[in-house]
């Protein structure tokens, strides 16, 4: 994992980030689901947005019919054996970055970055969602109260982390300051 | 340093022990934490700030707020420099460096105050009337002329040094303005459990608590609540903070000011869009001029404006006062005024008196005339009598300082934003908002309750209102009491008086009732209309003061009432915003997000000139080929042709298709055919948009029985995609079929050129590259150090090509593994340059003949759809206005000129036409052919006269070129496509 940036309050690392996406036809999603979870040994996530961890690999559902499963940067990468009178699967291990954020700052910061209601249940810690950045769709999920992880294409991943360096190398101004 | 020589020794809410240092026009003033820059130079008996829009005449401060139409000033210098700012509105900062506008060569003398002198020619419509002949184009010629005298400031011209920062807020409850309406609601929502934002465009709550007196009961009242407040730890204050608008979702705009250049590092403006689940509007209520001659002089004042500069700012504006009142709210001014010594007249329309205050006035030696209104005053830079028409005839006193009121209008921009249309109220004679939608909530004087009483219970239940609209409904305790004895008064309409004069109703943009008057006379009565014809509230204050002055004049022209008359829309922005506030951090290299390849690193290292190619960064071509794009590009062809290059190409689109149906669906959207497409081979596919014309072109390789691989152009990746899911997600949800974005997955390069495959066997021993076992259109799917790696041998340059796919994170490593195995072949990188002009000699489309107007027809593409039915475009695509037989179509050109060059966005004549116009057709693409030593070029030309062998006339009007070209065929090397067969 690359420290991209590391201050008092806030540190920013990239790695990468080994993805698999499962999906199911409309239509079969619960025979799907079924065999997805026998598959994996876990319950699914109920909700998009909802996760479930299973040792190195966290499963969050993205979307109504589709779920991907994200590995540690090591990990191996699982090879889920789908039947395809069910659903799908297709590896995403290269091309995403994961960024992980943490300290007393991050949600200032990413107030400069996202739209996102911290407070909401949707973005409690343990969700995922999906939101852009800078005209970018990302995934985030919420790891810890002030902690976050933001999965971002590959080939915007310079240009964002530049961009929440820039944000977070600066101080905010006084209002915003009292207000945090 | 000035002596402030209007400034009391006591009270106020200024910091005596922290003087601040600044200047206007040049003049190095003082003030004192808490002023704005209006109080610091009233202070220092500036009472001259501006000049007028159109008749540059010399103008005062008129207000206290942001309604300010008359003390507009520049901020800063050099990139910092920021025009049409209020004063009034500006808090004081160390080193404010401000300066007076739209006057030559100084404020105190403007020469092009000699408008005024022309004034009976520069009324309503003057310049459109008469500046529009004596040729069409004369306008161009006299609006420089015409905006350089008539106008605000200047912005600068230097790149703005400053940070500007663009955030996202949320908030259960936010509640626009921090006035006693706005307090009360902020704490009841807070009790009731909700989290609050509570918006104040002032550097201090307390609204119009803060022209009380510092040290009186509605002081204390107000350190009590905001003390509150500052415990409630679901409560949010945003100080120094305009809601500037209010759109879809209760999302406010708001843009937060730090002037203070001592504070280095934070953001100068910060734009904030917060998102509320309730909104509570208190925004208050603006008070209203009285119209009179010459009723915009430096030292004319609104009443409530003299009140606030008093008693928060210490400043007494002028010891010899003339109060001129509808309303009962005036004297209120003139008690405190007097109070402080100044010798006071009141003079009040009305016959009838308050008996209570009017008591309370004479108490204090005030003098009240009955019935009475200004008809003219007199002075210049400054105001010296005034001329009184009362009862008892005309008469004159003499005063430094006038203080007009004409009432209230609430302030109704931000509800009127979301389409809420104000409406009348005839019991106090103004607009309230109508009926709020769902989750707004309004209090206060914004909602015609003008006393501080009703405000405060106003705000208390709007705030638990809000707080219950969110589910949040925990008991809160009720406000302490405030009332400060302001009692409802009849609802007078001022008379505007006219005399020899102007009688200004929109100070800024110097619209008088005169101006009223003619629009009415000839026709502009609508209230729209009329705007637009006089200027009336289009300037930076949006005529916050003069707007209903203007209703009353013309529903009196038109004997109507003032609701038939109707006021017109009010949109965002409430006070202007600085573009780069609205841009935030968005400029520079964080302008847009930058794309960058898996070998974007290696480019720049190794000589790259990049290129923008929509957010993606492209080697354009490589140093080490030419000193210039020119001279580059075509070595670069000759190496491909000659040997082999290898391109980046990681930027097409890639798209995993897969499912039972995936067949069935690609023979939908490609209007040539994929079903019977063998596993191992790929194909190139053309999409059509409903209408039939083309919307892509790629090639899509099947992988599997039930898998693809599409490939899709750099510029239509993401719309590709959207498209392909938007049919499976609309037209056919039956389909078993998945759609992925991979184009970040894949690091791809191209290899091209004779020696390409030579290339291929050295870099990937083992694999059989052969022409039997990956022919054109083939496949071959290997690893490479244990990672996939896909070979499709397709070819854009015309060269015998493969297409190398491999992980992203293995594209550089990939890259100089293949570089260095084709060394020994001449194997080199080339650039989109020349990549482009290998496919221009090859006769492919691109983007430029892909230009959402050309059909398959069009491109010589027809015969891939042939005769099949039942894909996107297929029905449109046959309609008769695309079988026309002038409709343009793809054609080569050549030059048929020695030595003499065709371009791009040439437009096309044959030989005997009139050059002009659009012409026959057009240049598309073009490029030196090395292979040919010529200029050559695709072409869409009229079909009708687009023959083979025949020539027409390329213009190019930038240049004044006209160049004969020669119309071949659109392929030019290689027509029997042997070189990538081979």
């Amino acid at each position: 994992m690359a420290e991209a940036l590391a201050s008092k309050d806030f540190t920013l690392s990239r790695s990468d980030c080994p993805i698999v996406q499962i999906e199911g036809w409309d239509g079969m999603l619960a025979q799907f689901e079924l065999s997805a979870s026998q598959m994996l040994g876990t319950a699914l996530p109920v909700s998009v947005g909802d996760t479930a961890r299973l040792a190195d690999t966290l499963i969050v559902r993205v979307s109504p019919r589709r779920l991907w499963l994200i590995m540690e940067a090591d990990a191996e990468t699982p090879q889920p054996a789908i039947d395809p009178e069910l659903g799908c699967s297709v590896h995403l291990g290269e091309g995403r970055v994961r960024f992980s954020l943490s300290g007393a700052r991050v949600l200032e910061i990413l107030s400069g970055c996202i739209a996102v209601d911290w407070r909401s249940p949707g973005a409690a810690p343990g969700r995922a969602f999906q939101t852009v950045f800078h005209h970018v769709p990302v995934l985030v999920l919420r790891t810890s109260e002030t902690g976050c992880d933001m999965i971002v294409p590959r080939s915007f991943a310079h240009s964002l982390a530049d961009w929440v360096a820039d944000s977070a190398s600066k101080r905010s101004s006084p209002g915003i300051k009292a207000r945090n | 340093m000035n002596s402030n020589d209007r400034r009391l020794p006591a009270g106020g809410r200024i910091d005596r022990m922290r003087p601040i240092g600044f200047s206007f026009d040049g003049r190095t003033l003082n003030g004192y934490q808490g002023d704005t820059l209006a109080s610091a130079l009233l202070a220092n008996g500036i009472t001259l700030t501006g000049r007028s829009f159109k008749y540059h005449r010399p103008r005062g401060t008129f207000s206290a707020g942001p309604e300010e139409p008359n003390a507009l000033v520049t901020l800063g210098t050099g990139g910092r420099r920021e025009p049409n700012l209020p004063a009034t509105a500006l808090e004081l900062a160390q080193g404010m460096i401000a300066e007076s506008q739209n006057r030559w060569p100084s404020l105190g003398f403007d020469l092009q105050s000699i408008n005024g002198l022309f004034a009976p020619f520069l009324s309503a419509g003057f310049y459109y009337k008469t500046f529009m002949g004596p040729t069409r184009r004369a306008w161009m010629f006299y609006e420089h002329f015409i905006r350089r005298a008539a106008g605000l400031g200047r912005a600068g011209t230097e790149r703005d040094p400053d940070r500007y920062e663009v955030r996202h807020a949320f908030a259960d409850v936010a509640i626009a303005g921090g006035g006693p309406a706005g307090l009360s609601a902020a704490r009841a929502a807070a009790y009731a459990g909700a989290d609050v934002a509570l918006i104040e465009q002032d550097f201090l709550l307390g609204g119009q608590l803060l022209s009380e007196r510092s040290d009186g009961e509605a002081a204390a009242w107000l350190k009590a609540i905001e003390t509150e407040l500052a415990g409630l730890p679901n409560v949010t204050v945003w100080r120094r903070t305009m809601a500037f608008g209010i759109y879809d979702g209760n999302t406010l705009a708001l843009i937060e000011r730090n002037d203070d250049p001592v504070v280095q590092g934070v953001a100068r403006q910060v734009f904030t869009m917060l998102r509320a689940r309730a909104v509570v509007f208190a925004a208050g209520a603006i008070e209203r001029p009285l119209v009179f001659s010459n009723n915009d002089r430096p030292g004319v004042m609104l009443a409530s404006a003299a009140r606030t500069y008093f008693n928060r700012f210490a400043v007494l504006p002028g010891k010899n006062i003339l109060v001129a009142t509808t309303n009962d709210g005036a004297y209120r001014a003139a008690i405190d005024l007097a109070a402080a010594g100044a010798q006071v007249t009141i003079a009040d329309q009305r016959s009838t008196l308050p008996a209570g205050l009017a008591a309370e006035a004479r108490r204090l030696n005030i003098a009240i005339r009955s019935g009475t209104q200004i008809a003219d005053l007199r002075g210049g830079h400054a105001v010296k009598a005034a001329k009184l028409a009362g009862p008892g005839g005309n008469s004159e006193i003499a005063c430094d300082l006038v203080c007009v009121s004409g009432g209230w209008s609430p302030t109704v921009h931000l509800t009127s934003h979301l389409g809420v249309k104000p409406v009348y109220r005839d019991d106090m004679n103004g607009f309230v908002p109508g009926g709020l939608p769902a989750g707004h909530f309004g209090a206060g004087s914004m909602m015609g309750r003008y006393s501080t009483a009703d405000a405060i219970d106003g705000g208390h239940r709007a705030g638990i209102e809000a707080a219950a609209f969110c589910g949040k409904s925990a008991a809160a305790p009720a406000p302490a009491r405030l009332d400060l004895g302001e009692a409802a008064t009849d609802a007078f309409r001022a008379i505007p008086s006219t005399g020899r004069g102007k009688a200004f109703v929109d100070f800024q943009m110097d619209v008088t009732t005169k101006d009223i008057e003619l629009a009415h006379r000839e026709g502009y009565e609508s209230v729209e209309h009329l705007k637009r014809y006089t200027t009336l509230g289009m300037g930076t204050d949006q005529g916050k003061t003069g707007n209903f002055a203007a209703l009353s004049a013309m529903a009196a022209l038109r004997q109507e009432t003032i609701p038939q008359t109707g006021t017109t829309t009010f949109r965002p922005p409430y006070a202007p915003v600085a573009i780069g506030a609205l841009a935030g951090r968005a400029v520079g290299h964080h302008f847009k997000p930058i794309r960058r390849t898996p070998m974007h690193d290696w480019h720049v290292a190794n000589g790259a000139d990049m290129l923008e190619v929509g957010l993606w960064m492209r080697p354009y071509f490589y140093r080490a080929a030419g000193r210039d794009v020119n001279e580059a590009y075509v070595a670069e062809m000759r190496m491909v042709r000659g040997a082999a290059g290898l391109m980046d190409i990681s930027t097409l689109g890639k798209i995993d298709v897969q499912g039972p149906d995936a067949a069935i669906f690609l023979d939908r959207v490609y209007a040539n055919g994929f079903a019977k497409l063998p596993v191992g081979r790929a194909r190139y596919g053309v999409m059509l948009r409903d209408d039939g014309i083309v919307f892509d072109d790629g090639t899509t390789t099947r992988l599997s029985e039930n898998r693809f691989f599409m490939t899709t152009s750099t510029a239509k990746a993401a719309d590709v995609l959207s498209r392909l899911e938007f049919l499976l997600d609309t037209a056919w949800p039956e389909l078993r079929v998945a759609v992925t974005s991979v184009s970040d997955e894949w690091a791809a390069m191209s290899l091209a050129g004779p020696k390409s495959r030579d290339v291929l066997a050295a870099a990937f021993l083992g694999l059989d590259v052969s022409n039997d076992a990956l022919p054109h259109m083939g496949v071959a799917e290997a690893e490479f150090d244990g990672r996939a790696l896909r070979i499709i041998r397709l070819s854009y340059s015309g060269e015998r090509a493969y297409e190398i796919y491999v992980g992203a994170t293995a594209g550089e490593t990939v890259w100089r593994h293949v570089l260095e195995a084709g060394a020994t072949f001449g194997l080199n990188s080339y650039g989109v340059e020349a990549l482009g002009a290998l496919r221009v000699e090859k006769g492919h489309v691109a983007g430029p003949e892909i230009d959402g107007r050309t059909t398959l027809d069009d491109l010589g593409l027809g015969r891939m759809a042939a005769k099949r039915t039942g894909f996107v475009g297929d029905v449109l695509r046959r309609r008769p206005a695309f079988q026309a037989p002038n409709r343009q179509r793809l054609v080569g050109l050549e030059s048929a000129e020695e030595g003499k060059r065709l371009r791009g966005g040439a437009i096309l004549f044959i030989p005997g036409d009139i050059v002009t116009g659009h012409g026959r057709g057009r240049i598309t693409s073009v490029t030196f052919s090395p292979e040919l030593g010529r200029y050559v070029g695709l072409a869409l030309l009229a079909g009708d006269v687009a023959v083979e062998g025949s020539e027409v006339l390329a213009t190019y009007p930038m240049k004044a070129e006209t160049v004969r070209a020669r119309i071949v065929s659109p392929v030019f090397v290689d027509p029997k496509g042997e070189r990538l067969h081979g």
